[in-house]
């Protein structure tokens, strides 16, 4: 079955085979006989001939890694899933945060009706306030925060629907 | 026994810093409580003190700068003695009085000590009336008629910045004369706009600074010693980043120099306890900054090439003693160097990243120390400073600390939460921090630092094989989710 990764922002699709007690890799990233072997988090991969300590922890669809001195995380991406993201994207209407922080204010409630530029939330992240304001005239459809709460990179902070009021 | 006028401290802080300051206390034999937030249940330092008194508050540093909960939690647990750690309240003037007027011992400087350094145009005007160097300049304050002509007087470059200021906002550097008065109109009015304050101060600009501080611990009893320099240049964002000591760009002359003037400064404040002068460095002469009435991040590698335990120290000195040691009984041993480890992605412009510690393995070895406030299962959020850890390394010689450096580096292993770990690595190879030839603004000057190497095929077949295979396992069924994985689902409950 082929796999598809994002490994440091680019997408890598590769496929196992079986190669006797071991297996063949192909694809993007090249061939070349691989195993991985030991249970939980510290294993031993081998790539042809040689072997080395990974340390690896799955969750969800990301696989974190540390392999030669450096950690990498590296996204699993589902073919399914990576259609559904890009009608997501297609149609998206959701301010996402660029980076971490904390809600600072939120000045809309569901089912207000808004202008561009009109200000909706409040966050701060970095000791820098920055508000999020209405993009386009809409309606409020959905309020992913409140005051006082803490978010993660791209974690959606307000939908903003087209509808009439 | 332990010996100390107090058997219980009560530890003001949080993550590696209280989790450093517990450890000698118990070495010491003092029982130990800290205070903590609910966003630090379970962390090591909790699980490391005697007790723990929960505090609260809007946000989880409004809990940990509370001082009134504070000193009423060393109360109800019977300690005689706060030690602030090194950011919150270990710089506050007022909190100090009001842990003395509760009775208490605090491990600190006198309130005098940090009002006076606390303010930093008083601090430096101390500094300068007992003939200590500090930079050119001229305070608007002084003489505001003058102010103008006194500026131009001092010639470029000039660092101009609002008197009220900090953290770098309305500071403008003027190269060409011409434009002395324009910049400082444009100063005074950001100046209002910020801190509703248009006074201003101007300096002479230091070139490409090296940023050099010195250790001092005074005792209350007349005697004040310093232990050595270190280097801090390694900066981003005015946040520093690697220290070490000693450092490489002093001469023998100019580090008795710039130590002795340290020490004379914290002896003419009569200064108790640790502190740490700092200083600005360039074209062979230094300048006084401010100084530090606290415990710093980065006093490890003070303690790695002196192998004094200046924590110790610090409880010995609130406890009245007399320090144990005189100047001369001060020896540096070989090159130490302590590297942050921030929960930041230097590729996106050092911008703070969460997650959960899903796996922690730290380095050992011969010269490396690990000084860490985080453990597997702990959230990283961006309620708290960015910083998890620090990996400090000592060796005879400078060289052997960086190889040290990096060898530390590939065996510290954070799974779950970005960290700056690869671009440690990326500093201790880079040529320039091998010749010793850095400054302030040398990260900002080689942005290709920060970036991500691009990665090789090798590396690329090496992820890519590691991820198909564990994707493979798991769907097999041949392997399931490591177990550490599903323990921290329980935990975050």
């Amino acid at each position: 079955m082929r796999h598809a990764f994002d490994i440091d922002g680019t997408e890598t699709e590769v496929w196992l085979a079986r190669d006797g007690q071991a297996y063949r890799l192909e694809g993007d990233a090249g061939r070349a006989r691989v195993s991985l072997d030991g249970q939980g988090l510290d294993r031993e991969l081998s790539v042809d001939s040689r072997r080395e300590p990974v340390l690896m922890v799955i969750e969800g669809e990301v696989i974190h890694l540390h392999l030669g001195g450096r950690t990498y995380q590296v996204r699993h991406l589902d073919p399914a899933r990576r259609f559904a993201d890009a009608d997501d994207s297609a149609g998206g209407d959701v301010a996402r945060a660029p980076m971490p922080g904390t809600v600072v204010r939120v000045d809309v409630a569901v089912g207000d009706a808004v202008t561009t530029g009109d200000p909706l939330v409040v966050i701060e992240s970095m000791k820098l306030e920055t508000t999020i304001r209405a993009w386009h005239d809409g309606v409020i459809a959905e309020l992913h925060v409140a005051a006082g709460q803490s978010f993660d990179r791209d974690a959606p902070l307000v939908t903003l629907g087209s509808g009439a009021v | 026994m332990s010996g100390f006028p107090f058997d219980t401290l009560l530890v003001a802080n949080r993550g590696e810093i209280a989790l450093r300051i517990i450890r000698t206390a118990k070495r010491l034999g003092l029982r130990t409580v800290v205070v903590a937030h609910a966003a630090d249940a379970g962390s090591p330092a909790t699980l490391g003190a005697d007790e723990v008194v929960a505090i609260e508050g809007r946000t989880g540093v409004a809990a940990y700068l509370d001082g009134a909960q504070i000193i009423e939690a060393a109360r109800r647990t019977g300690a005689g003695a706060i030690h602030p750690g090194y950011g919150f309240l270990s710089e506050n003037a007022g909190f100090a009085r009001a842990v003395a007027a509760a009775g208490l011992t605090f491990v600190g400087p006198t309130p005098e000590a940090i009002d006076l350094m606390g303010d930093k145009i008083r601090a430096r005007a101390f500094v300068a009336e007992r003939g200590f160097p500090v930079a050119p300049s001229a305070i608007e304050d002084e003489d505001p008629a003058s102010f103008v002509e006194r500026a131009r007087a001092l010639g470029a470059p000039l660092l101009v910045k609002p008197s009220a200021g900090g953290g770098g906002k309305g500071m403008r550097i003027v190269r060409d004369m011409a434009l002395l008065d324009q910049e400082i109109a444009q100063a005074r009015s950001e100046g209002e706009r910020y801190f509703g304050d248009g006074r201003l101060y101007v300096e002479r600009f230091v070139e490409r600074p090296r940023h050099i501080e010195v250790q001092v611990m005074g005792d209350g009893h007349g005697t004040v010693v310093h232990l050595g320099e270190r280097e801090c240049s390694v900066q981003r964002r005015f946040q520093k980043i690697v220290e070490e000591t000693p450092s490489p760009a002093l001469t023998p002359e100019l580090r008795s120099r710039i130590c002795e003037t340290a020490a004379g400064i914290a002896r003419a404040a009569g200064y108790r306890n640790a502190g740490t002068v700092e200083f600005i460095f360039g074209g062979g002469e230094f300048y006084f900054l401010e100084m530090n009435t606290r415990l710093q991040v980065e006093h490890p590698v003070t303690e790695e090439v002196t192998g004094i335990d200046l924590v110790e120290t610090q409880l010995r000195v609130a406890a009245g003693e007399r320090l144990a040691f005189g100047q001369g009984d001060i020896r540096s041993t070989g090159h130490a160097i302590e590297l942050r480890i921030y929960a930041e992605s230097a590729a996106r412009g050092f911008t703070p990243t969460t997650g959960s510690v899903l796996a922690l393995r730290l380095p050992t070895g011969e010269g490396i120390r690990v000084d860490i406030g985080i453990a597997e299962g702990q959230r990283v959020t961006t309620a708290f400073d960015p910083m998890l850890a620090k990996v400090i390394v000592h060796g005879p010689d400078r060289a052997t600390a960086i190889a040290r450096a990096r060898k530390a580096l590939a065996g510290f292993a954070l799974l779950g939460c970005e960290t700056n770990g690869g671009f440690l690595d990326r500093l201790m190879a880079h040529p320039d921090f091998a010749a010793g030839a850095v400054h302030t603004g040398w990260i900002d000057e080689n942005p290709d630092l920060a970036a991500e190497p691009t990665l090789s095929a090798d590396l690329l077949r090496r992820i890519a094989a590691v991820a198909a295979l564990a994707t493979r396992a798991v769907r097999d069924g041949a392997d399931a989710v490591p177990p550490l994985h599903a323990a921290i689902g329980g935990w975050r409950n």
